[in-house]
């Protein structure tokens, strides 16, 4: 299908217009007839014993209902690697760490009986270096693990690498090499929307939770085992996602706030609402992964790059989540970015006292990339090349295998790299220390670029990689879907209307997409992975297809009755009315009709009205006969992929690959040591565009939130406590910094395995952002930060360094 | 106890009985400050709380006796829009323009700004090169502070149990006045990293008299005699400007918090008075038009 | 102690029972059953929680409910015409995909509102600036400035209309 009806246009969301009005109904508006209030008691210490904990006062406190702690409610483990648990007993590793739990009436009384519970530590010592944790004697994190194993260090038994090809071979080899490390600092996904859930049971024990959740199948499977660890075996969870105030990986994970609430909940035996103001969501949710990565790489003497190694060391923080998995998506441009035949990669990942770490756009990505993409500049003037021409040498081609094994499709790799040099006016401006015109010789501008590779097609890292989704027609021509997976805003409920309206046939408004419920949806892993789009219109197709058979097999019997009704009908309005001369019931079979826009066709008839039925009166047709029927279908969509070995860094995770460059033009003042953005650009290999509104909603804020990281924003802590909680220090960019234009180019590689075309788009935006721009810096005034946020405290320290 | 009496006196009289009256009671002006200190608490509630919201006397600017009297609960937003203002105190007009946002705009008031006595409080630079005085008013009387002695330290201010800071008073500027403001931070949320207001009276190339005033970096906002002394009487060259650069960052003194480092701040200072001395007088090295408002 | 606060909300007289520590925010939204309006940060600073009280801007978690006896307040849910219509400004945000979560979008349009009424033809520059107060995570701005671009036109067109005979 290349002449679509929708598909590819710019279109208004279909959620629109109630966010607009203010009508959308977040985790926050919600209420439940009975609900009381729950809130947390977080830890005073990075690291201490629990010594006691005296709730006395606080049970006392009329209006408290339940005051629960690791003491006197069952355990629930929480995370992939069970090493927390929901409410602390024995001791605690972080500040976060949740110590006490209240149940009140309102969320003042909760609060004020929070601050009624005393508790009695024996600190112990801390850490908060991963370098220092890894150290013989270094206080552990861990005594044991969640079987109970005693555990002699705080390095993690996560196991990634990849190794392929000779590399000291390789390097000797080599004619240029460049080395580097850098950094990347903890920063929050700061939705608008802050966490929250609303946890409530009913008399025979099973519990409904609306939870602020990306992951609503995986949620429901923590929660059951939740439900067992509480003594409620066979019991079920049942997640529903309100409309979510943002995601970008928070809700990737289960919580122990959650399982709070779940406890609280059956304790109480009322509904309970936990809500996190911006203070705890700040300080008390988990923020993205921070990483120190060492990068060498080399070159022959024609700049084709001969080997890449690279070292990550992470700071869990005190307890395993999504976090200490980056790794598995850093393999990606670590060994995929770039045609390098012999690639080493590892990775250490160690327990501290500091905050923990959960997903965030990107995943790794952009932590490596970072490294990665500054190398690649360094290593390209040490070989002498011109930094675009030294990328386009080693470009990564449609059809390749790369080291990783993953299978390259569709690649546009090399159109991104020349539109971005074009966009930029980069043989022009790259190179010259351009002073900005009519200003004396302390503002200097520059252009830089920085590629990407990202996963397009889903990325297997779970079990299963599915997606489910069901249509359901109704009396009316209505089509029901039912997709298991989240619209956290990235327009996925638009891209669902779009697919189905193109590939059933009819109207988008004619499309209902229904709120993410486990009870009625089928199973999706989870919108992660910039899968969304990808899996849900996959499985659109597969189900629309479905039921178009379902449709024009019912038409032949159907359809040749009511076109007889239509012309009888037409008669008696115009009894001169004659129909043309044609056996309907002869050419009514099912490959010859046709659905578009909601309207049955039979190929062979005239294009009129008479000739033509609405897809609701058929419905109804086939529905009120004898032995009527109603027709939905079902799509359980796997996508074509492997669960990669992550120890040996090999599989094909993902469907098809998204690749993209960006470039930046940026002028340091090199008085005050300000980097101001002048233009940005970003070339997308897209596959094909979906809706035109959203996709570049999707680059625009994922591209905003990678100036954010490469300028402005970090979680500040010392010894473990964030010293930044807030917007008033922790700097999201606003409307004001984002003043310069920004070009989108989407180029359509016509993607064999995507929906009409189309990879998955959502995290890309944010991915080679901040290398970009450090590559514009350096190419400004011949500075290279290593460790973001790119500050003018830095630039302007690196500057007078380089002065004496 | 999680509440407070709140209290709305319609005069100033009534307002200065409550106060006297009731022991801890805080003062409220626009909200901005103490509101969110009521939302983290940050600190413990007070046991009442007298808006001085619903006060006409303290909400009018006008002129009086050569100078203008701007009334301590007139909102930023009417003090920028207030024709006096706008014409003859570039400075404070540019620093309300950069200053929060418009929602806090409308409901901020320079007296809850002073009083709050932040080191970084982004009007107090401006109102000092422009010799400010603050009114003050009890039961007993009234009395005025030159703005300098009004900052006691960080969150300290002169004002003493039983008064309130009724009005700020600015003098009328003489032809020939010009005055700038700038601040550092990365947008007008940000509290300031450092910021800076300079005020000159040029006549040709010869600096009359100067004031330069800055914010975040001591413990007061500070007027800085240093520069001034260096300026006033001074024909206007680059290297005037350069030494005033220089004697700016010598006569502050900074910390290093999470916002920035002590050598940065003093740095840029500097760079902030060289840029507004250049803007201001066309002297010294051209620097950035679009940064400095006159 | 509670008391009682009469105001009008929408265009309709109001009143609510008030505890001396509640904000505007906790009235209109918790009383009232508002909920357009959001709390995202409790300190002014993301302006999620933005409404109009006697045709300015403020943020509502900022404003003690007190102090809101006898004024006006425009929240987002007095935006819908007479028919629960979009007005123009919600229109334009609609057109030019100005939402994505949603969660910053009320505050945006109130902020909007009072731009347009104050200044019929924005630039760019000064719908950045009037933006300051208002953050947003998903959107990155470019398509919230265009719509408040597209929102000046509407009215103005919408101005128009109403002039012409």
């Amino acid at each position: 299908m290349t002449d679509f009806h929708w598909i590819g246009k710019d279109h208004k969301r279909p959620d629109g217009p109630d966010k607009v009005a203010g009508k959308t109904l977040y985790i926050h508006d919600l209420t439940r007839p009975g609900m009381v209030f729950g809130k947390i008691k977080f830890s005073a210490h990075a690291h201490a014993r629990i010594v006691r904990i005296d709730t006395s006062k606080a049970e006392k406190l009329p209006g408290v209902l339940a005051v629960l702690t690791g003491y006197n409610s069952p355990e629930v483990r929480v995370g992939f690697m069970r090493d927390n648990v929901a409410l602390k007993r024995g001791k605690v590793r972080q500040f976060r760490d949740e110590v006490a739990a209240v149940a009140a009436i309102s969320p003042e009384i909760a609060e004020e009986a929070i601050e009624l519970i005393d508790v009695e530590y024996e600190p112990l010592d801390a850490v908060f270096d991963p370098v220092e944790a890894m150290r013989e004697g270094a206080p552990l994190v861990h005594e044991v693990d969640a079987n109970g194993k005693p555990v002699k260090t705080n390095i993690m038994p996560l196991d990634y690498g990849h190794q392929s090809g000779d590399i000291e071979a390789a390097r000797r080899a080599s004619k240029f090499i460049a080395e580097g490390t850098y950094s990347v600092p903890r920063i929050q996904q700061s939705c608008m929307g802050t966490a929250g859930c609303i946890a409530e049971f009913d008399m025979n024990d099973n519990l409904t939770i609306w939870a602020k959740t990306q992951i609503p199948f995986l949620a429901q499977r923590d929660y059951n085992r939740a439900l067992e660890e509480m003594g409620l075996s066979g019991k079920n969870a049942r997640v529903i996602v309100p409309a979510l105030g943002g995601g970008f990986g928070t809700g990737l994970d289960t919580h122990c706030y959650e399982f709070i609430a779940i406890l609280l909940a059956h304790r109480t035996g009322r509904p309970v609402k936990i809500l996190y103001d911006r203070f705890e969501e700040f300080a008390y949710l988990s923020p993205r992964q921070s990483a120190t990565t060492r990068i060498v790489q080399g070159c022959d003497a024609d700049g084709m790059l001969t080997f890449r190694e690279i070292e990550v060391l992470q700071d869990n923080g005190a307890y395993a989540s999504w976090g200490a998995t980056y790794p598995t998506v850093m393999l990606l441009p670590a060994t995929s970015l770039y045609r390098v035949p012999n690639i080493r990669f590892s990775a250490k990942i160690v327990y501290t006292n500091n905050t923990y770490c959960q997903a965030m756009r990107g995943y790794g990505n952009p932590e490596v990339t970072w490294a990665l993409e500054c190398n690649m500049d360094d290593l390209a003037a040490k070989a002498g090349i011109d930094a675009y021409e030294f990328r386009r040498r080693n470009s990564n081609v449609p059809g390749e295998t790369t080291p990783m094994g993953l299978q390259v499709s569709t690649c546009g790799m090399v159109e991104c790299l020349t539109t971005t040099r074009t966009r930029l006016g980069w043989d022009d401006k790259r190179g010259k220390n351009e002073h900005t015109p009519g200003q004396a010789p302390r503002k200097r501008r520059g252009v830089g670029m920085a590629s990407l590779i990202h996963v397009g097609g889903s990325g297997r890292i779970y079990r299963s990689d599915a997606s489910g989704l069901t249509m359901k027609l109704d009396d009316f021509g209505n089509v029901n879907v039912f997709y298991g997976g989240v619209e956290m805003g990235q327009g996925l409920h638009s891209s669902i209307t779009l697919a189905v309206a193109e590939s059933l046939g009819v109207l988008p408004d004619q499309v209902h997409i229904n709120q993410t419920d486990t009870a009625t949806c089928p199973w999706d892993v989870g919108t992660h992975a910039s899968r969304g789009a990808f899996m849900a219109c996959n499985a659109a197709i597969l189900a629309a297809r479905e039921l178009r058979g379902k449709i024009f097999a019912s038409c032949e019997s159907i359809f040749p009755a009511e076109i007889k009704k239509n012309i009888e009908k037409l008669r008696r309005k115009d009894p001169t009315f004659t129909p043309p001369d044609i056996d309907i019931a002869a050419i009514a079979k099912k490959e010859n009709f046709d659905l578009a826009r909601g309207i049955i066709t039979l190929r062979g008839l005239p294009n009129e009205s008479w000739a033509q039925i609405d897809i609701g009166r058929f419905l109804r047709a086939i529905h009120f006969r004898p032995d009527g029927d109603m027709l939905a279908a079902r799509a359980f969509y796997d996508p074509p992929s492997e669960l990669p070995d992550w120890s040996r860094g090999r599989g094909n995770m993902s469907a098809t690959y998204t690749y993209g460059v960006q470039g930046a033009e940026v002028e340091v003042d090199e008085d005050t040591g300000e980097v101001r953005i002048l233009r940005m650009t970003c070339a997308l290999d897209v596959g094909k565009v979906l809706n035109l509104q959203t996709l570049k909603g999707q680059v625009y804020g994922g591209l905003v939130q990678g100036v954010g990281y490469a300028l402005y924003e970090e979680v500040k802590s010392e010894h473990g406590r964030i010293l930044n909680p807030g917007f008033t220090d922790y700097k999201l960019p606003t409307a004001g910094e984002i003043d310069f234009p920004i070009d989108l180019d989407f180029i359509e590689t016509a993607d064999t395995f995507g929906p009409f075309g189309a990879k998955g788009v959502g995290e890309p935006g944010l991915v080679p952002t901040a290398p970009a721009i450090g590559n514009a810096v350096f190419d400004a005034i011949g500075v290279r930060i290593h460790d973001l946020p790119i500050t003018p405290e830095k630039v302007l320290a690196a500057l007078e360094a380089r002065k004496s | 106890m999680t509440s407070y009496e709140y209290h709305r006196p319609k005069t100033l009289e009534e307002a200065l009985k409550l106060k006297a009256s009731i022991a801890g009671a805080r003062w409220l002006a626009g909200g901005t400050d103490l509101l969110v200190q009521f939302n983290k608490r940050s600190k413990p509630l007070p046991p009442a709380v007298i808006s001085l919201r619903n006060i006409d006397e303290l909400c009018a600017i006008d002129a009086r006796d050569g100078g203008l009297r701007i009334g301590s609960m007139v909102s930023l937003t009417d003090i920028a829009a207030h024709p006096a203002i706008r014409d003859g105190f570039s400075a404070l007009t540019e620093s309300i323009r950069l200053f929060a946002s418009e929602q806090i705009r409308n409901v901020c008031t320079l007296g809850g700004n002073l009083c709050n006595a932040s080191p970084a409080a982004d009007c107090a630079p401006p109102l000092l090169v422009h010799d400010a005085r603050i009114e003050l008013q009890s039961q007993g009387g009234t009395r005025f502070v030159e703005l300098p002695n009004f900052f006691r330290g960080p969150g300290q201010t002169a004002i003493e149990a039983g008064e309130v800071l009724a009005a700020v008073w600015l003098s009328h500027p003489r032809a020939g006045c010009r005055s700038a403001f700038m601040k550092k931070g990365r947008t007008q949320m940000d509290v300031a990293v450092a910021s800076v207001a300079v005020r000159v009276e040029m006549d040709g190339d010869v600096c009359r008299s100067a004031r330069v005033a800055a914010g975040a970096v001591a413990p007061l906002p500070l007027r800085l005699p240093e520069v001034e002394a260096i300026l006033e009487g001074a024909r206007i060259s680059n290297d005037l400007v350069s030494r005033a650069r220089q004697a700016a960052s010598r006569a502050v003194s900074p910390i290093t918090d999470i916002r920035s480092t002590e050598t940065y701040r003093r740095h840029i200072v500097g760079v902030f008075v060289e840029r507004a001395l250049s803007s201001l007088t066309g002297g010294g090295r051209v620097s950035d038009a679009a940064e400095v408002q006159i | 102690m509670k008391t009682e606060v009469g105001f009008e909300l929408n265009g309709i007289r109001v009143s609510a029972m008030v505890e001396p520590h509640d904000r505007l925010l906790d009235v209109v939204r918790d009383r009232l059953g508002n909920t357009g309006t959001k709390e995202g940060c409790s300190e002014g600073e993301c302006g999620a929680c933005t409404v109009i009280v006697d045709g300015r801007t403020v943020n509502s978690c900022l404003y003690p409910a007190l102090e809101v006896e006898g004024k006006k307040v425009l929240t987002v849910e007095g935006l819908l015409s007479a028919r629960n219509r979009l007005s123009p400004i919600q229109d334009a945000f609609v057109e030019m995909g100005g939402a994505q979560c949603g969660f910053c979008t009320p505050g945006m349009v109130m902020t909007t509102v009072a731009l347009i009424e104050r200044n019929a033809a924005p630039t760019d520059g000064e719908i950045r600036h009037a933006l300051t107060g208002n953050l947003c995570r998903c959107t990155g701005y470019v398509q919230i400035v265009e719509s408040i671009r597209r929102a000046a036109e509407k009215v103005r067109e919408a101005e128009k209309e109403k002039g012409s005979p």
